[in-house]
Order: structure tokens, then C-alpha cells, then sequence
């Protein structure tokens, strides 16, 4: 799995899918949690998936298990949940590819050349979306900031707010 | 004594078409202290709306008055800030400019109005979306904005129509725990926060006290103290005790 599997869930969800794991003692049914949150399975269904991913449940025969990180997760600020989610994200091979080619190319990497250099390495059909989950998670994780004015990316210091860029 | 931090008092609301009189409100009356966080509830159509737009000042009592800490509101001082279930965010701003569109008014300089800006961009959790334009973000996140504009002008009270209820159920519960995360941090704005909603489960969720008004034209039929400890499990009994009493005042 990569980073396709959570293109189109938001890191909240994920957090709320959390939450409600850990009210029914940290394990419960797919079906049981869908139900409480008032989805359909199918709508769900993703944002398990991107739990997942992110290691924050284990799923198995349908029954979700919330993990150490996905405890920790929950009971995490805002801003130490974005420091646990820049740790995860860093690894990933597509942010270490991303992050590599902002730091090395001459000038700054604008939208085009990075979706180029997707679809080089991960194929063309999906670089556009690679690309949209790759600004959002860079933005949630504060590795990457992209100024959709510009639509140039730069590489971010966790922390240290952007220069506003007028 | 002191004068109330809010004080509402019999407030009526009546709209008047072709001579005749349509009752929305009817001498409401309820008065907040500092960290208070109060919801009022109401069955659809009974002045919730109304009766929040009075308070900001965006719409004026037919009879009764607010008062902030004994006094009528000013205008060019803003003491009240609104989220608005709409979002109300600008498409073609960036998430910063939307936030600093409400500093303006202030005429602060420019730096210390990015500085604020930043600030509750950071506080909302939407750090490395500045440069973001609405239409890149979920629903939640347009949310997070709306709320970072309010907090940002530093309102001694903040006021949230159904802040979430065009959101789905997950990202809803998100903001909800994120907001009272926001709430128990002692140095940030408001003072007390006023939300309307009609979900019942969210008010004993979120609130310290539940002000349920009852059908058109709405009158204030209770005022509950929720006792229950932080953070509120929905699934234990005493929760259900709560949304269940509430739910027979209001039906
Ligand atoms: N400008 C107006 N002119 C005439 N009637 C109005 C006006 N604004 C609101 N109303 C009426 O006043 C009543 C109360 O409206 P309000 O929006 O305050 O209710 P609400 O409790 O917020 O409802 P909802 O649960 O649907 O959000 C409604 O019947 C509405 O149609
Ligand atoms: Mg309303």
C-alpha cells in the first residue's frame, strides 16, 4: 500500500475513526463503527483503509484494533499529532522522491515538474492524484508547502511559519 | 454585583408581513459567565438562528436587550465573533488572506496582522495550508478556517451556528473534540462560547450547560447543567440519561 490509499480521506477522519475504536474499549466491528458514525460501508470503507496505512488500527476479519500510535493518536494536541504524522510521512518513499527533488533542482520545483517526476517513477495515470494527496499530506505534515498562487513547492521547517508570500 | 458577562434579556423577535404579526422569538431570556460553554437547542424553525444573529448584532431585537459585561455592543470593537455553518470563506482568497480579512477593520500593520493570522492558523491545526486556496480543502478544514478567522480577532465571545453540520459524522466528531481541545487552553480567545445546534447529542457532548428553547416562537422551557466528566464517553448510560431528558422537553 502507498500513498493512493489515502488520497481522498483527511486526517481527521482518521483521528475521528480513532476516537470511535477507542469509545468501544480500543476494538469493535467495521460494521459497529460505521453505524455509530453514522456511514455507509462503502464511505467508511477508505478511511479504514488510510488508518491502516498510517498504522493507527490493524484490521482483521473485520474487527478494527486500535494500536500504541493510534492510543497515543488520540490522546495527542493538534500540533504533536502533526509532529506523529511528519515522522510516518517522511519515510515514505514518495515524499523521500518529492522531498529529494525540491532539494536538488536549480530552481524552484513548480507543479508541472513534479507531477512529471511522478509520473516518471509511479506512472502517468495516476500522478495527478498522486500529486493533490502529496500537497495535502505535505501541507498536514508540514514537509512540503505548496502556494497554490504560484503553485510552487518548497520544503518547510516544521514550525517555522512561512515568509508570506505576496 | 457585577453586571453578567452576557446578559439577554427578554429578548421577542417579530417579523410584521401585510399587518400581520409572525412571532419568532418571545421574551427570551439567559445570561452567560466567563468560561462558560453553553449550546442552545430548539426544534428546526424556532429562532435559534435569529436569536444568535441578535446577539453579534447582525440582526435587532423587536423588544428586550444584550449586554456584554452590562453594556449594549459596540460595533468597531469587536467583542463577539461568528461561525457560521455556511463557512462563509472567499474562493478566490488563500486561507491566510481569508483569516486576516477579519483583522482589517483593526488597522493594524501589516506584519502584526500576518502574525495573528499565522497564529490561529497554527492554533486550528491548519499550519502548511496558508498558501491553500477553499477549494483544496475538505469540509472540516473549510471549518478550521472559518474558526481560526473568528478566534483571530480576539472575540470575548464566540458564537457557532451548527458549526458542523454540513460535515460528515467523522470529521464532525474531529472538529467537535479539536474545538473543546481549543477551549480548555487557557491563554487563547473568547471568554465563553455560545453554539447553536440541533443535534442533542453534540449540545450534552460539547456543553456545560444546555439551554433548550422550545417550538416557534421560541421560549427558553430549561436550562441543564451537564455534570459529566471530560472527555464525554457517548456510549455510557449517564450520556443517554442527558440526550434522553432533553429530547422529552423538546418533543
Ligand atoms: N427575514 C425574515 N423574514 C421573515 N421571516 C423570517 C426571517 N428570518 C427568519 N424568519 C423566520 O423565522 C423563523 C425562525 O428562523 P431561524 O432561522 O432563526 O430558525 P432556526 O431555529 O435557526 O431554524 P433551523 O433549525 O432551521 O436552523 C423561521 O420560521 C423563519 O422562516
Ligand atoms: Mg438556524
Amino acid at each position: 500500500m502507498d500513498l493512493h490509499s489515502i488520497t481522498k480521506v483527511s486526517f481527521s477522519q482518521v483521528v475521528a475513526l480513532a476516537r470511535a475504536v477507542d469509545e468501544h474499549g480500543g476494538q469493535a466491528d467495521v460494521a459497529r463503527i460505521a453505524e455509530d458514525v453514522e456511514m455507509e460501508l462503502d464511505g467508511i470503507g477508505p478511511i479504514v483503509a488510510a488508518a491502516e496505512f498510517l498504522g493507527v488500527v490493524t484490521v482483521e476479519d473485520g474487527d478494527l484494533r486500535l494500536t500504541d500510535f493510534g492510543r497515543k493518536l488520540i490522546k495527542a494536541s493538534v500540533k504533536e499529532r502533526k509532529a506523529m504524522l511528519r515522522e510516518f510521512m517522511k519515510d515514505l518513499p514518495v515524499f523521500r522522491y518529492v522531498i529529494q527533488l525540491i532539494e536538488t533542482s536549480a530552481r524552484p520545483a513548480s507543479r508541472q515538474d513534479v507531477i512529471d517526476a511522478l509520473a516518471v517513477h509511479f506512472g502517468s495515470h495516476s500522478a495527478e492524484d498522486l500529486f493533490r494527496a502529496l500537497v495535502y499530506w505535505g501541507r498536514a505534515s508540514e514537509l512540503i508547502a505548496y502556494d497554490s498562487r504560484s503553485e510552487l513547492l518548497t520544503l518547510r521547517t516544521p514550525g517555522v511559519p512561512m515568509p508570506p508570500a505576496h | 454585583m457585577a453586571a453578567p458577562f452576557l446578559e439577554v434579556k427578554h429578548v421577542s423577535k417579530s417579523y410584521f408581513e401585510a399587518g400581520k404579526e409572525f412571532k419568532v422569538l418571545e421574551t427570551v431570556g439567559f445570561e452567560l459567565a466567563e468560561r462558560d460553554f453553553v449550546c442552545i437547542v430548539g426544534p428546526s424553525g424556532c429562532g435559534k438562528s435569529t436569536l444568535l444573529r441578535i446577539i453579534v448584532g447582525l440582526d435587532t431585537p423587536t423588544a428586550g436587550s444584550v449586554r456584554f459585561e452590562g453594556k449594549p455592543l459596540v460595533p468597531e470593537n469587536p467583542q463577539v465573533a461568528m461561525v457560521f455553518q455556511s463557512f462563509a470563506l472567499f474562493p478566490w482568497l488563500t486561507v491566510e488572506q481569508n483569516v486576516e480579512l477579519g483583522l482589517e477593520a483593526r488597522h493594524d500593520p501589516p506584519e502584526r496582522r500576518h502574525a495573528q493570522a499565522r497564529k490561529f492558523i497554527d492554533a486550528v491545526g491548519l499550519a502548511g495550508f496558508e498558501n491553500a486556496f477553499p477549494r483544496e480543502l475538505s469540509g472540516g478544514m473549510k471549518q478550521r478556517v472559518g474558526i481560526a478567522r473568528a478566534l483571530a480577532v480576539e472575540p470575548l465571545l464566540l458564537c457557532m451556528d451548527e458549526p458542523f453540520s454540513s460535515l460528515d459524522a467523522l470529521t464532525a466528531q474531529s472538529l467537535r473534540d479539536e474545538i473543546l481541545q481549543l477551549w480548555s487552553t487557557p491563554d487563547l480567545p473568547p471568554k465563553a462560547v455560545l453554539m447553536v445546534t440541533h443535534s442533542i447529542e453534540e449540545a450534552v457532548y460539547m456543553a456545560d450547560r444546555v439551554i433548550v428553547l422550545s417550538n416557534r416562537p421560541g421560549r427558553v422551557v430549561a436550562e441543564l447543567e451537564i455534570d459529566l466528566p471530560r472527555p464525554r464517553n457517548r456510549k455510557e448510560p449517564e450520556f443517554f440519561g442527558w440526550v434522553d431528558e432533553i429530547y422529552s422537553l423538546i418533543v
